[in-house]
């Protein structure tokens, strides 16, 4: 917004982790601008990864909206990101079991109602228990779905997966034929190391474009969300579920609602994932992608939905960062290092900053519980739109 | 096999159950959150053990078929267990200042951090101990139980150690003032009892025994780094079937759902040959019922339970 009319009134009105997120992020983009340049990272591989961020954060916004709003702990992430994988992998590859060869959207919405009809059979019985019922309940579903998948071999492939993905724009007048016509670029920024943008470049930057549009409707939608009354019993019920009830809201109602929203959300990112990764295999339902997921939205800031995106990015960060650092540094394998530095993340963030790194602003209901009221907060919402824009 | 040899290996897995779910329920009702990381305490305690056994050696003779440095091992991996808790404890939970909710969370990266370190230095590969496999008992085969003395050493010491947990229970000091606890935490503490300590006793014997169990799970199958998490929410699913703070519960839950999960193909041979209509139901029971559905059909119990009765069997306070 004003950033760029009043860069340093901007600058001087954020609060102190945000100006530390804006430097590294500043510092970050830099660095991958540098690599870019000198053709250390790959355009395409640099696309993919930008592909696998807006999947992270797409998956953190659906937990974001569970966790987050309602503070429903949902540890069944991995199962709603598996069942949009699968729903659309199996309507549209060559190698599905079962149906096979739709129109990628058919896939979308199929995957979109297999979600809701999952949410609905987990939520059904889990959404009434106390809240670490809630947590070990919905893991334990989510292994049921994850057993389903690997051994109902007739239905999924069992743990070959499915192959034989198209594009997500196959099938669409321009855009399915769009990298195949576009012209191979050749770049010479440093004389010596060209960069070539060739067809899968072009392919890469329809996924990055899909992905923005998935992401930005979900951004701008849970945004009003939060926003209308409806967000706000979603927050009364998260701090005091008991206060909720006794103002006549039906809570159990408004908690599912808030489930199958976040759900259908994650299922978008398992469409998404299924498209850019053109395989899907059984060990995508792994539970390591929940806490990914997790990682994410604490690391952000529970209920704010910049935060999400921030913690999709580190994410993705830890992922193929130590991927990269095992070929070029040290030889050690990279599955664990990232494990390790999973939970070195999650127990920093609760020992040091349980509210996340860019917690949601202005937006407590009880005045009193607002850490900084006197600094005289802009109009709401403001900040928020204004961190959205500026986190990358 | 014959029932009574499911029924044999049943006995055998549900020990190590049991040791694992006494701890966590112990650790749920005093520390009062629901730790996640107590599934890797149990790979740290079999990952302690082969280290040890891989130096110490045999110790020339053996009980049960297991040599006299297996049950060093067995000490140092329970001890090894208790002190990784009490540790991450001291170091990680105590300074937390959040709620159980947070510290969930937190033992979820405890968890992963356990792991992490066992998997880069022991690789992710399955081990196992240099323990030579043990062939069935042979007086026994008749009966179609097809139990090793490793297996007959297994339930033998999981019966020693939760006698003695009863004891300590229920006729020392320790146990008054860890029931206390788990009763009342407020009340407990003005009445002059140490809540610290005894919270440090508490993970103590709760990550002892759950080292055990992973030296035991070790025995019984293999180790892996995944071997602890993969049975976490099977010991989950036998806390909760018991009721959450009971220890008496814990052991009951562990007993039935490992029986559970052991017996499962021998109910898929129930299901075959019983002659259900419709059709389609038969066929659908047929493949859920199915080995490969063992710990799903924990996982479903375990919901049913917290649905219908979320108290479990034992209820809540009858530590």
């Amino acid at each position: 917004m004003s950033l760029l009319s009043d860069p340093e009134a901007a600058i001087a009105d954020l609060s102190r982790p945000e100006k530390w997120v804006l430097g590294v992020s500043a510092a970050f983009a830099l660095f991958l601008l540098a690599a870019l340049l000198t053709g250390a990272l790959g355009p395409t591989y640099f696309l993919f990864l930008v592909g696998l961020a807006g999947m992270y954060a797409l998956l953190s916004f659906g937990l974001n909206a569970q966790w987050g709003y309602t503070g429903l702990i949902n540890f069944s992430v991995a199962a709603f990101f598996g069942i949009g994988a699968y729903g659309s992998a199996l309507m549209t590859a060559d190698s599905s079991p079962i149906a096979g060869g739709f129109n990628p959207l058919v896939g979308l919405v199929v995957a979109l109602v297999l979600a809701f009809v999952l949410a609905l059979l987990i939520g059904i019985p889990t959404l009434r228990l106390r809240a670490d019922y809630l947590a070990i309940a919905s893991l334990g579903l989510a292994e049921v779905v994850r057993l389903i998948v690997l051994n109902e071999r007739w239905l999924t492939n069992g743990s070959a997966g499915v192959r034989g993905i198209p594009s997500f724009f196959e099938g669409w007048p321009v855009l399915s034929t769009f990298p195949e016509t576009m012209p191979g670029l050749r770049l010479v920024v440093i004389p010596g190391s060209p960069i070539l943008l060739e067809t899968s470049f072009w392919r890469a930057s329809l996924n990055v474009l899909l992905v923005l549009a998935f992401a930005g409707a979900t951004f701008l939608v849970l945004r009003r969300a939060h926003q209308s009354p409806w967000g706000r019993v979603l927050r009364t019920i998260r701090s005091d579920e008991d206060l909720a009830r006794a103002l006549g809201k039906n809570t159990y109602s408004f908690k599912m609602q808030s489930f199958v929203l976040g759900s259908l959300i994650m299922a978008l990112a398992g469409v998404f994932y299924t498209h850019l990764n053109l395989y899907v295999g059984p060990g995508d339902l792994d539970p390591i992608t929940t806490f990914y997921a997790w990682v994410a939205v604490i690391l952000g800031g529970s209920g704010s939905n910049r935060g999400a995106l921030f913690g999709g990015i580190v994410i993705v960060t830890i992922r193929e960062g130590t991927r990269f650092l095992n070929d070029v540094a040290l030889p050690i394998d990279p599955a664990p290092l990232r494990l390790l530095l999973i939970g070195v993340v999650i127990v920093a963030v609760m020992r040091y900053r349980p509210q996340g790194i860019l917690p949601p602003q202005r937006e407590l209901i009880w005045p009193s519980a607002v850490d900084d009221a006197g600094s005289d907060p802009p109009a709401s919402g403001v900040r928020e739109q204004k961190g959205g824009g500026d986190d990358e | 096999m014959t029932v009574l040899g499911y029924l044999a290996n049943g006995l055998v897995f549900s020990s190590i159950i049991v040791l694992g779910s006494i701890g966590l329920s112990l650790v749920y009702s005093i520390a009062d959150f629901a730790n996640f990381a107590h599934g890797d305490t149990m790979t740290v305690g079999a990952y302690a053990a082969l280290v040890t056994f891989g130096a110490v050696g045999g110790l020339g003779g053996a009980v049960l078929g297991l040599p006299y440095g297996f049950f060093l091992a067995l000490v140092v991996g329970i001890a090894v267990a208790a002190v990784v808790a009490v540790g991450t404890e001291k170091l990680v939970y105590e300074p937390l200042d959040i709620d159980s909710i947070g510290l969930l969370i937190t033992s979820i990266g405890i968890a992963f951090i356990y792991r992490a370190v066992i998997q880069i230095r022991f690789g992710s590969d399955f081990t196992r101990y240099g323990i030579q496999p043990l062939r069935p008992i042979e007086a026994l085969v008749p009966y179609g139980v097809r139990v090793t003395l490793h297996d007959v050493a297994i339930v033998g010491s999981a019966v020693v150690l939760v006698a003695g947990l009863h004891v300590l229970l229920q006729y020392t000091d320790l146990g008054r003032k860890m029931r206390a606890m788990a009763d009342n935490p407020d009340l407990a503490r003005v009445s002059g009892i140490r809540t610290k300590r005894v919270k440090l006793w508490t993970w103590v014997i709760g990550a002892g025994l759950a080292g055990a169990g992973g030296v035991f799970l070790g025995l019984f199958n293999q180790l892996s780094p995944r071997m602890g998490f993969n049975l976490l929410l099977v010991i989950f699913a036998a806390v909760i079937l018991g009721g959450i703070g009971s220890v008496y519960g814990a052991m009951a839950g562990g007993f039935l759902i490992g029986m559970i999960n052991q017996l499962t193909p021998f109910f898929s041979g129930v299901v075959d040959s019983l002659p259900i209509w419709p059709g389609w139901l038969n066929a659908a029971l047929e493949s859920l019922v199915s080995i490969e559905y063992a710990n799903a059909i924990a996982f479903v119990i375990m919901v049913a339970v917290l649905l219908v009765r979320p108290n479990g069997i034992a209820g809540e306070g009858a530590t």
